[in-house]
């Protein structure tokens, strides 16, 4: 009798765990998303994914990574077999790195004529390999920039180096500037921070268009730090003495230094910062105005570094979670949820029409956001998916360190290129 | 009747075997899946180039990572970084911390409480909370210790305390004694408080002064507990790592790069992880030496 109670009992529990696995929504994915804007605040991405749940009946739970340990964290995952269905961050993680380790699906049937034509072209090539697979689906774009310390430039005259109107300025007129702030203030005005940890795009972004440098070729298959142009700009930094090699300081870091007043210059800078919100917009901790501004070239028109964000999805066998990914792309890239998104984001959409809804002006009510559209003609090469970029983003940092040291700047960026170049090759 | 005794006798040290062997079995698992897996792994990937691909083969190169290792420049100096700071910390934790212990351990109960939970504070309290608070000590703008340093004449001008190569080692050996010398501490009140007081007045009576009451009688109770202390330290000294993360990332220019951080640098930033499990090995066996000095030396002064 015991026994023949033991096996209702263990029958009724084996069909009451059926039940509830049948009562489970259809099906339920994961996405592992870095802190782009608000997708980085829980409270902000819930009510995206609540919407996308009512609209679909699909699922999403969130994890929530940070630029210090993000990539360890997915790569870890990788590694365990455990990684989430979707993850959401820029093509030279997604494309350059896990995409060409063979990590992601293929998003290349997500495309059809109409969206090739609709999203911005740097955004699409930034996005596909050269064989012709998608691995990252744009939602957000922008253009990286620096900023300055206007009321600090004002003080110390060298507001006249600049055109605000603009937001553009010469090498000739950064290196008066730079000069200029130093004797008045008497303290370096501007880091090259180089501890590490993210924020690299500014460091690049002030080299290469000093004197017109490239980071990379156009065929994104080597790098070409060692240029003439960029041996000048980096010796004329190291020249500089309000110029100062930070090896303490990383790109937030500079950016808290720069709130602070302590720096008259942010080289890791963009749309997001100067947002009002979390942080004091476009006002120093001192009340002082920040201007954003882009970086100084010789001829004042610099090729800025991109800014592209989007959606990839991670191949983890299971052909329901990859479909329903895939729905939750569309969503958000290219259907109802794709406003709502790129608000969320605070950058541009990289299409003007997504889902038959035209939005070209979710921004028109954004004085700031509309003013920062004047550096968006400037948007130069996506450079950031050459094979070994995850070397050369340390090498990078490594060879600013020598140089901020002391070191010779031909013998540095020849070191930085035969490491980097070796990676890529590898 | 005998056999059937003994018989009982043997079922009964049988059940009883194998209800230890049941109780054992959780933890046993836990031990195989986290530790002697991880390990075994960790010593095969050793002989491989392997970079993670998915849809790249693990490369047999045999010996070939560690032969690497060798004629390898930044992890020659991460090896020497990790014995400067275990060469460094593990002394002045050891006297430190025993210095501190024979001061307190026989004061009033509630100073000596209070002692210890001032010592003790920064070990439970977040590594990177304290590591950001030690950050901004340290910051060649607004630090405390630029501005101290100033007010007293000793420098002219800020230093770049992390940023700079010359200094950057020694301000990580000194936030790394502040979290090292609590459990050390604790652990040295407590290991004095046991001392056998009929020795130590023993000792008194027959005229030994303090400095011999220690070395004569004290000490040689309180060795178990030194020889624990001596291990663990030297292990969290050589197994410094989110210190470096979080303040220098082994910068400036791989000055204060240790082993450990060498083996996360290529493994998770460069995606090299057979070079970096042959790190893992050859940390192992330097621990795993040092310790069995160290346990060796311990039994023979005992």
């Amino acid at each position: 009798m015991k026994k023949f109670l033991a096996i209702v009992l263990a029958l009724c529990m084996v069909a009451s765990l059926g039940v509830i696995a049948c009562a489970e929504p259809a099906t339920e994915i994961t996405l592992w998303t870095y802190p782009i804007g608000k997708w980085g605040n829980a409270e902000a991405v819930e009510a995206l994914m609540a919407d996308f749940e009512a609209a679909t009946g699909i699922k999403v739970t969130v994890e929530y990574l940070d630029y210090t340990n993000g990539d360890d964290q997915v790569n870890t995952a990788l590694e365990g077999g455990a990684a989430p269905d979707l993850v959401m961050e820029g093509p030279e993680r997604l494309v350059a790195n896990w995409g060409a380790k063979g990590y992601m699906v293929d998003l290349a049937d997500l495309w059809d004529e109409e969206d090739l034509a609709q999203v911005n072209p740097s955004c699409v090539s930034a996005c596909f390999t050269a064989d012709g697979a998608c691995y990252e689906y744009p939602v957000v774009m922008t253009a990286h920039c620096m900023a300055i310390n206007y009321d600090a430039f004002k003080a110390a005259g060298a507001d006249q180096y600049v055109d605000v109107e603009s937001h553009t300025w010469t090498t000739e007129g950064f290196i008066n500037a730079v000069n200029a702030l130093y004797e008045y203030y008497g303290e370096p005005v501007a880091d090259i921070y180089c501890s590490g940890q993210g924020g690299d795009q500014g460091t690049r972004a002030i080299v290469n268009n000093l004197y017109g440098g490239t980071f990379t070729n156009a065929e994104h298959t080597a790098y070409t730090a060692d240029s003439p142009e960029n041996i000048k700009a980096l010796e004329l930094l190291q020249s500089l003495e309000g110029v100062y090699f930070n090896a303490a300081e990383n790109g937030g870091e500079e950016i808290t230094a720069f709130r602070q007043g302590l720096l008259k210059m942010a080289f890791c800078w963009n749309i997001a910062q100067q947002l009002p919100g979390e942080t004091t917009g476009n006002r120093t901790y001192d009340d002082e105005e920040i201007v954003f501004m882009s970086f100084p070239a010789e001829d004042g028109k610099a090729a800025l570094c991109g800014g592209i964000w989007g959606f990839g999805i991670f191949d983890n066998g299971n052909a329901d979670k990859i479909e329903a990914a895939k729905e939750f792309i569309k969503y958000f890239c290219d259907g109802d949820g794709t406003e709502a998104a790129v608000r969320a984001a605070n950058y541009f959409a990289v299409r003007d029409v997504a889902g038959g809804n035209d939005i070209s002006g979710i921004w028109a009510d954004n004085e700031t956001m509309n003013a920062y559209n004047v550096l968006m003609p400037y948007l130069g090469d996506y450079y950031q998916v050459t094979a070994g970029w995850a070397t050369a983003r340390t090498e990078w940092w490594n060879m600013l360190q020598r140089i901020g040291d002391g070191g010779d700047v031909a013998t540095e960026v020849a070191t930085f290129c035969a490491n980097a170049n070796a990676a890529a090759a590898a | 009747m005998n056999n059937s005794r003994s018989g009982m006798s043997r079922a009964l040290v049988r059940r009883e075997t194998t209800a230890g062997y049941l109780f054992l079995l959780p933890s046993l698992f836990f031990f195989l899946t986290f530790v002697v897996y991880p390990m075994v792994m960790c010593i095969i990937t050793s002989f491989f180039d392997s970079n993670m691909g998915k849809n790249t083969q693990d490369v047999f190169i045999g010996f070939g990572n560690y032969v690497e290792l060798f004629h390898d420049p930044i992890f020659i100096g991460a090896l020497k970084n990790t014995f400067i700071i275990v060469l460094v910390s593990v002394p002045v934790v050891m006297i430190f911390s025993l210095w501190v212990a024979n001061c307190i351990y026989d004061m009033k109960p509630w100073l000596t409480s209070l002692f210890r939970v001032v010592f003790y504070l920064p070990v439970v309290t977040g590594s990177v909370a304290v590591t950001v608070v030690w950050k901004w000590m340290f910051n060649n703008r607004l630090g405390i210790f630029n501005y101290l340093f100033k007010s007293m004449g000793i420098i002219e001008k800020n230093i770049n305390w992390l940023g700079d190569s010359k200094y950057a080692l020694a301000c990580i050996i000194l936030i790394l004694l502040t979290t090292s010398v609590g459990q050390p501490i604790v652990l040295y009140v407590s290991a004095l408080g046991n001392v056998d007081q009929s020795l130590v007045e023993a000792a008194e009576v027959d005229g030994a002064n303090r400095r011999e009451v220690f070395w004569k009688i004290k000490w040689p109770q309180i060795m178990p507990t030194t020889l624990y202390i001596l291990i663990i330290t030297m292990i969290n000294s050589f197994q410094c790592f989110a210190l470096i993360q979080l303040l220098t990332s082994g910068g400036p220019n791989h000055s204060t790069d240790t082993i450990m951080y060498y083996i996360y640098y290529n493994a998770f930033k460069l995606y090299r992880y057979g070079y970096g499990n042959a790190m893992g090995v050859i940390l192992m066996i330097i621990i795993a030496v040092l310790s069995a000095i160290q346990f060796k030396l311990g039994q023979s002064d005992s």
